[in-house]
């Protein structure tokens, strides 16, 4: 028997295989509602899905035009959401979290793609060995991030009053290497890519990471762990297209863990890191598949337990001024 | 003597008392008809207040800040960052622009700096001044004063301009030397120009402050606006944009004080 099929063959089989799935694209493409819908991202980890499934054409087979728009920070993505200038936004939960107390009715909270817990920290100079040791230090955070919640939070386990005992110093997340190799200040709390950055730098040690976030022990929740919203307006519209979009995301995240390679190399474009450095930032997450969404989304599941705990937290911490009831603003509905 | 021939007294006729009153009445009955139709346009949900909050909830915000003790905190560490900053602006643009006024050698020398400096925004300089001065409050400094002072620079050399020539003539011609032409001559003849300018520039070093305080600053009003758009706090945005114009107003009257005092026969 011969091992080679003859071009003719090759070719019959090319043409079938076309046949077969082409009617599931064009019915996929068909169903859907609209085919536009934009993105709110930045070079953060919790965009690389949908960064990847728009390189990676996961989107466009499922009639899906995806239209990036960069945003530098989580209020601003989630301001543009509110506005109705977007469809989809991946943000941090504390900007989600702000905009629920706020009363914005807006968006629903749909996945939570990944967790990360040891990409962000506190990072200080060596002779910084406790969080007891940051009394009367000077520490750069950027205020109402995750960073600044896990500082309130370990601040607050150590005894310290974030007023008084310590300085605590506001600065953009990509200023905190400079800052902190100037001398200006002598601790930083920050995520990657800065954190890993500093981590590599001889005179700065690691004073702690996500994992000592009060509710990490007990939820294994971060200080602000990354959601995805969509405009409410836009899903009870669109739910096909919705439900198109979350599979498209998925499809990415399986595709990133499976192929980290390949991913990295894709995500340079996006985050300018070395493929070295951007594939140590990818070992570093943990990305939730779809088949787990619905579990840990569920009413009484462990995510929005952990959001309700984080939206006392941040009133506890006058961040904000009420704790929004977070299940009115969860929807698994659309998960496909 | 007639009436006929008497002279005009419509310069010093008192007004009378309603009269007076009329035009601070329709400012007074104006804006509380604004803030009428802005609370009623929330409170029926016309606006979302995400958007634009209510005046109520924004006097709210204003007494809870108040209790917590924050609010004059925001306040004093921004109008001490604007005086520190414009003051050194002023000490610096006034000499300066009264010499480059003065001298065409010397305004020949700046102009090229002076023509670089004057489109720069105060928010370009952020970078730098972070490498130059670090994260504390000179760095807040250099940012009100790099925006105040080229504006002011170009006030104090317009106004120096302006000076009647013929009065400068007259001293030299007197015997004057250069230095005492400035003090003078040119120094009282440019200063109530001087002072309208940097009147002007009082206004614009308060927007300065707000890009100084987006960076390494804890209190001020800059922050405590880009805090609450952080947290979606509409009315912590809006209470800080009303404070900045009322501490403007009153920095202006202070500033109107001292000008009476500089130029009695302007008042």
């Amino acid at each position: 028997m011969r091992a080679t099929m003859s071009r003719r063959q090759i070719l019959a089989s090319a043409l079938i295989s076309v046949l077969a799935t082409a009617p599931l694209g064009a019915t996929l493409a068909a169903e859907v509602e609209t085919s536009k819908v934009s993105y709110g991202g930045s070079s953060w980890l919790g965009h690389y899905p949908v960064w990847i499934g728009i390189k990676k054409g996961f989107f466009e087979k499922r009639g899906l035009s995806v239209d990036w728009k960069l945003f530098g920070t989580s209020s601003a993505r989630m301001g543009a959401l509110a506005a109705g200038d977007i469809d989809f936004a991946g943000t941090g939960s504390i900007s989600a979290l702000a905009l629920m107390a706020a009363g914005s009715k807006a968006f629903y909270v749909v996945a939570a793609p990944e967790s990360y817990a040891t990409v962000e920290g506190i990072i200080a100079t060596p002779e910084i060995k406790t969080v007891k040791d940051l009394k009367g230090k000077k520490l750069g955070v950027t205020f109402a991030s995750s960073s600044h919640v896990l500082v309130l939070d370990v601040l607050e386990q150590a005894g310290l009053n974030p007023n008084k005992d310590v300085t605590l110093i506001n600065l953009p997340a990509g200023d905190t290497p400079s800052a902190f190799k100037a001398k200006q200040v002598d601790a930083v709390a920050t995520w990657t890519p800065a954190f890993n950055v500093l981590r590599a730098q001889e005179n700065a040690r690691v004073l702690l990471d996500d994992r000592e976030f009060s509710l990490y022990k007990q939820y294994q929740f971060g200080p602000g762990p990354d959601v995805l919203t969509v405009s409410r307006t836009f899903a009870d519209k669109n739910p096909k297209a919705t439900a198109a979009f979350l599979d498209a995301f998925f499809e990415a995240s399986e595709f990133i863990t499976k192929e980290p390679a390949e991913a990295a190399s894709l995500l340079q474009d996006l985050t300018q890191l070395p493929p070295e450095e951007q594939a140590n930032v990818l070992k570093d997450i943990e990305w939730t598949g779809r088949a787990e969404q619905q579990k840990i989304m569920a009413r009484e599941g462990d995510f929005p337990k952990g959001l309700q705990a984080l939206a006392d937290f941040l009133v506890r911490h006058k961040q904000i001024d009420k704790a929004p009831k977070v299940d009115s603003w969860i929807k698994t509905q659309v998960l496909p | 003597m007639t009436a006929k021939y008497a002279p005009p007294m419509v310069s010093v006729e008192r007004q009378p008392r309603w009269r007076r009153l009329k035009n601070p009445l329709i400012s007074l009955v104006s804006f509380g008809a604004l803030l009428l139709i802005w609370e009623g346009a929330t409170g029926l949900g016309l606006i979302e207040p995400l958007f634009l909050p209510a005046p109520s909830q924004i006097a709210q915000r204003a007494i809870q800040m108040a209790e917590q003790g924050t609010l004059l905190g925001h306040i004093v560490a921004s109008t001490w960052r604007v005086t520190v900053g414009f003051l050194i602006a002023s000490l610096v643009a006034i000499p300066l622009g009264i010499i480059l006024g003065f001298s065409q050698t010397s305004r020949a020398i700046f102009d090229p700096i002076l023509s670089f400096l004057r489109p720069l925004p105060s928010m370009s300089w952020i970078p730098l001044s972070l490498l130059w001065f670090g994260i504390g409050e000179s760095q807040k400094y250099s940012i009100v004063f790099m925006g105040a002072f080229a504006p002011s620079l170009l006030y104090v050399i317009e106004a120096t301009k302006s000076v009647d020539p013929l009065l400068v003539k007259a001293a030299q011609n007197l015997g004057a030397r250069p230095r005492d032409v400035m003090i003078e001559v040119i120094l009282p003849g440019s200063l109530p120009q001087i002072l309208s300018g940097l009147k002007v520039m009082l206004g614009i070093a308060w927007t300065c402050v707000i890009s100084a305080e987006l960076v390494a600053a804890r209190e001020g009003l800059g922050f405590m606006i880009m805090n609450g758009k952080e947290y979606f706090q509409t009315d912590t945005v809006v209470l800080g944009m009303v404070l900045i114009s009322v501490t403007v107003m009153a920095t202006d009257l202070v500033f109107r004080f001292f000008e009476r005092r500089i130029l009695p026969w302007k008042a």
